[in-house]
Formats: C-alpha cells, structure tokens, sequence
C-alpha cells in the first residue's frame, strides 16, 4: 500500500467517525501500518503532521469514561469542509496569473490554485513584487475571519486585541482591532510582536462596519500619542511630486502657480513629522502653527 | 513518473474528488486542465489508489467507486469527500494579498475577473475580500506606473524626470524600461539607462514625470537584475556614533560595519552614496548622532552647514 492510499484512508476515517478514535483503534481500522508497535506509532505519527501540515484539522480530544483516561483523534467535517468558491475559467485564470506574479514570502500561492481548480498557466512566471511573510500572519487573520480575539506580547504589554483589519503598506503589515488592555482601536505592526500569536475567546466589541481600514496607510506623523495639530508645509516645485506621493490620503494640498505647494496635515507625533520635515532640506518650510516652526528652528540651532 | 509527492498528490485528490463527484460525469482532459495534474498521472491514480480508499472494513460498500474508461470517469460513494477541503488561513490570505496586488500593479476594471475572483475567494473563506485586509505594494503616482507599464509592455523608450534623493538634484533621462516591481514598499523599474550606458534602477516615487517615446528598443532576454543600493568601493564612508534610541539607523541602512558600543550606543560605518543623503540623516538624528571618522569633509562644521542652510528659510 502506497502513502498516498495511507493518507487519503486516515483522512477518510477520521471524518468517517463520529466519536474520537483512540489510536489502538485506528490501527485496527487502517490497513498499511507495520506490526511493530514501534514502526506504527513512527509512521502514525508522521502521517498526522502531513495532514495537519496541508492544512486538514485533526482534533485530539478526550474520551470519556476510561481508564486511564484516554484521548482520541477524528475531523470535525464542520472543520474540514470548505467552499467551493465557482470561479470562471477567466476569474481563475486572473486569480493564477495574480498568485504567481505576487507571492506572500514562503507561501506557495500559486500551489493554493491547484486545489481551487486553477490548473496551470501558460507564459512567463516572472515574480513582480513579494511581499514578507511572518509566522503570525495565519492566526491573525484566521481570527479576523472567524471573529476570535487574540493575544501577543508587544513592546514592553501583552495586548489583548480583537483584530478586524489586516494590511501591508510601505513594506510591512499592520493588524489593527479594539485592544482590550487599552480600551480603544489600535495599531500595530506585525514584525514587531514580540511573541506568538495565542487565539483566544470570542470577540465582544462591536466591529465597526468599516474599521478603519486606511489606518496603515497614516503616515508616521498620525501615528501618535500627542495631542493633534494642524500643521501646513510649503514644499519646493521640484520636490512636489515626490511629495505627494507621502504625504498620505488625508493630506489637504494647494498647488501654486509655481509648482509648490502648501500641505496641511494632521500632527499627533511632532518627532515624525519633523523627520519628514527634514527630508527636504532647505526646499521645505513650516508654515504654521508657530509652535512647530519653533520646535524645527531650536532643533536646527541646536546643531549649528 | 512523477515530480509529485504523496501529500502533493493527495492535496490534489482531495480536490478532484468532491468536484467529479458534483460534475456526475467529466472528460479525464478537462479534470487535468482544470487541477493542472497530468493525465497519465490522474489516470493512475484513479485506477490504482483512488478505489482502494474507504474505511473499515473494506467491504465493497465502503469503498469508494470509479468509473473510468478511455475519456471519461465518474465517481460516486464518497461521501467522507463531498466537500473539498477548507483553504487554509495563510493560503487565503496569500490569494487574497496577490490578488489586490495585481489590482494595483495592473489597474483592472470594476467588473474584471480578477475583482470578481477576489469577491468570490473572500465570501468562500468567510471574510469581505476588500475590507478584511487591504495590501498596498507601494507608494507611487497612478499615472506614472500607468505609463511605465506601458513602456515595458511595447518595448517603448520613456523619458523621465527624475530626482536623485543622494545628491538632492533633478536629472532628466531617456531610460529604457525593462521590468516594473516592487519590494518593501517601493517601486523600481530596472532600466537601461541610454546616458550611463548602463543598466539603472530607478525608484517610481522619485519620478516627476515619464513621458512615452516613440523610440523602441530589444527587450533583453533575460531581464539581468541590477541591485538597488551597491555601494561602490570608492565612495566616501562616514563613522558615526549612534545612541541606543535610534537603532533604526542599523536597520534601515546597508552598513559596513556595525560596533557595539555600552548603554545600547553603537558604532556605524556607512557608504555615503551623496552629501544630503546624509546631511538628511544628521540633521534627523539631532544629538541622537556623532560624526567620529570617515571622510575629513564630514566633520567639522558638515551638519552645522547643513542646519544653517534650512534656518535661512526661517529669517528671524
């Protein structure tokens, strides 16, 4: 007997039954394992973390009523069961195109198509962009999806978050949700969880009908704890462009007859946004409010 | 006969088979297209694994049966597989993230295929595709990625008007555009730059403008990939003293040589690829930063220039 006959008759009885299967059960339930005690448990063994690691969900879980106590393998069909998403010939061919010109870091997306029916394209398979991928990211979303809160050491706090919106933006993914601890919707930047991500209870908060989705897309100047201001910059004709293209979604822009411009935006880190300030050299200038045309000029005379 | 492995193969199966069984009877050609599984390998599976899979106790009637002849095959009596298996979380978000990527780098319509695969793919997992996650591959101006992909698309010559963040200088350069991508965050298009002679890469949110030439050009065949930041030996290097608070610094450039130093300072040498480039980084770092070695011309009074150039915008 082939593994592959081996496989496909483990998965069938686990999700055949309707109590857990201890494992001296299995092996009187499955053909192709060795006599040996031994060899079984080796093979047994292997064979689940191949099923688990394409993804199937083997549950261990107790049996009653024996003793010593016992636990026992099987499929939840609930667990296991997905849906079949029908898509066009065109809409699978637009998806396998995608799923082989972008790649998530490590994950084979263009293997995923195989299973939804995606077969195989024809031309180049040249990658454009990869994005990096993190061991965190596959709980995080599962529990955005399935509503789940979470919990993850970050910075110096564990976090007890209810993710709702998962994003990569300028180069790194961001999870924001209702954190617990804080009371209030936060953000945070996936490579910088400083442990595992552990799935918790049920999520409780209302999820906004829309988070706020372009949370990751703030610039690093809205991203902070000080007290919001309004701060205007003029940025030279030649700079603009560039400009524009950072200055984020909220960004309020006046174009001059020149060429510059005149951004106003919204400050809550004063640090950031003199760093961003600071990027233009001499071909940018803090208009208003004057505290923050203070805080640029005594930081620069600081250094003369 | 074949490169597939066992889980491979069953990865496969566990999808072929719940579709066969709903489709009642299908050509072998169209489930081999449809699964991208070669068709001698699905015939021997069909045959030789495939109606051997059941459970206990073997019995014809908890086998499952196939029906194959030349064509054509059908299966029926596998009820443990009626549904195909659920896409695992990173899976769907992999499918999910290239997909909104493609939008970007290709623009579709509202009513394309690709969007209405991702609707599709997001209600199957259980999540809204175009709220659930959000992936932005790059900050650039829409019109010039159009046009940039254009160029690479008809072999076109573009002319760009380009700023040099290093040398805080604009550059006006007919380039010829080989491949658009994108990485951390940025977009480059790798060129064939027709002044240096050479292959250049160019950052797409550094450019000010691209306008189409008629001029065409011979796509190279294979797309050599020049590196983004290659500090050529004979450029000038800085030493700079950095204290523990902005680490960043190590993170975010390419270094020669990093030393720790105590309380979490370190010691970092750096190719200073132009003057503001670093003048950018100095007056940024504040009393963060030391100049203590490199090139004579960034000590003394560099970063005291540098501050006093951006105070003349600020007449007291």
């Amino acid at each position: 007997m082939t593994k592959l006959e081996r496989l496909l008759n483990l998965t069938a009885a686990l999700l055949a039954t309707e109590r857990p299967l201890p494992v001296d059960e299995l092996r009187v339930r499955l053909e192709g394992y060795s006599d040996s005690d031994d060899a079984f448990r080796r093979a047994f063994e292997r064979d689940k973390e191949s099923l688990r690691l394409m993804g199937i969900p083997i549950s261990v879980e107790p049996i009653h009523g024996t003793d010593p106590p016992g636990s026992g393998y099987r499929i939840h069909p609930g667990d296991y069961g997905g849906v079949d998403p029908q898509l066009e010939p065109d809409e699978l061919a637009a998806l396998h195109l995608a799923a082989t010109k972008v790649r998530l870091e490590g994950i084979d997306g263009a293997g995923v198509m195989q299973t939804l029916g995606g077969g195989s394209v024809e031309g180049d398979d040249e990658v454009l962009a990869e994005l990096p991928a993190h061991d965190e990211l596959g709980p995080l979303f599962e529990a955005t999806r399935a509503k789940r809160q979470v919990e993850f050491r970050y910075g110096d706090m564990v976090r007890r978050v209810e993710p709702w919106h998962l994003s990569f933006h300028r180069g790194h993914w961001y999870i924001n949700g209702w954190d617990h601890v804080r009371e209030a919707e936060r953000l945070y930047r996936v490579d910088r969880f400083a442990s595992e991500v552990t799935v918790g209870g049920p999520a409780v908060v209302d999820r906004p009908e829309r988070p706020s989705s372009n949370a990751a897309r703030r610039p690093a100047w809205e991203m902070g704890d000080d007290e919001p201001v309004e701060a205007t910059i003029r940025i030279d004709p030649d700079l603009s462009m560039w400009a524009r293209a950072h200055l984020g979604p909220d960004a309020e822009v006046i174009e001059h007859a020149d060429g510059s411009i005149d951004a106003t935006l919204s400050v809550r880190n004063v640090e950031a946004f003199r760093s961003f300030v600071l990027t233009f050299l001499d071909r940018a200038e803090v208009l208003a409010p004057p505290e923050l045309r203070t805080d640029l000029i005594e930081w620069l005379e600081a250094q003369t | 006969m074949s490169r597939f492995t066992s889980t491979e193969r069953l990865t496969r199966l566990l999808a072929i088979i719940p579709w066969v069984v709903e489709q009642e009877q299908v050509t072998l050609d169209e489930v081999a297209e449809r699964f991208g599984y070669p068709r001698e390998r699905l015939v021997n599976d069909l045959q030789d694994v495939v109606p051997f899979v059941g459970v206990y106790p073997f019995t014809p009637d908890a086998l499952v049966e196939v029906e194959l002849d030349d064509d054509t095959v059908s299966i029926r009596y596998a009820d443990w597989f009626s549904q195909p298996l659920r896409l695992p979380a990173d899976k769907g978000l992999a499918l999910l993230a290239a997909g909104q990527s493609m939008l970007e780098i290709s623009g579709e319509d509202e009513d394309g295929p690709l969007l209405r695969a991702l609707t599709k793919v997001g209600t199957a997992i259980g999540v809204d595709a175009h709220g659930a996650i959000d992936v932005r591959i790059g900050a650039a101006s829409e019109q010039i990625l159009a046009t940039l992909r254009t160029a690479v698309a008809e072999n076109r010559e573009v002319e760009l008007d380009y700023y040099v963040f290093s040398r805080d200088e604009r550059v006006t350069r007919t380039i010829e555009p080989h491949r658009l991508h994108a990485d951390l965050g940025q977009w480059y298009v790798d060129s064939f730059c027709q002044l240096a002679r050479a292959p250049r890469v160019f950052r797409v949110d550094r450019i000010r403008s691209a306008t189409l030439r008629d001029g065409t050009f011979t796509a190279p065949d294979t797309a050599g990939a020049p590196t983004v930041f290659n500090a050529a030996a004979d450029v000038a290097r800085v030493v700079l003293e950095i204290d523990a608070s902005a680490r960043w610094v190590a993170d975010t450039y390419p270094y020669d040589r990093l030393e720790d130093l105590d309380d979490g300072a370190f010691r970092l040498t750096l190719a200073v690829t132009g003057d503001p480039w670093l003048e950018r980084l100095l007056l940024r770092l504040g009393p963060a930063a030391r100049v203590v070695g490199g090139d004579a011309r960034f000590g003394g009074t560099f970063t005291a220039d540098a501050a006093a150039r951006v105070l003349a915008r600020y007449p007291r």
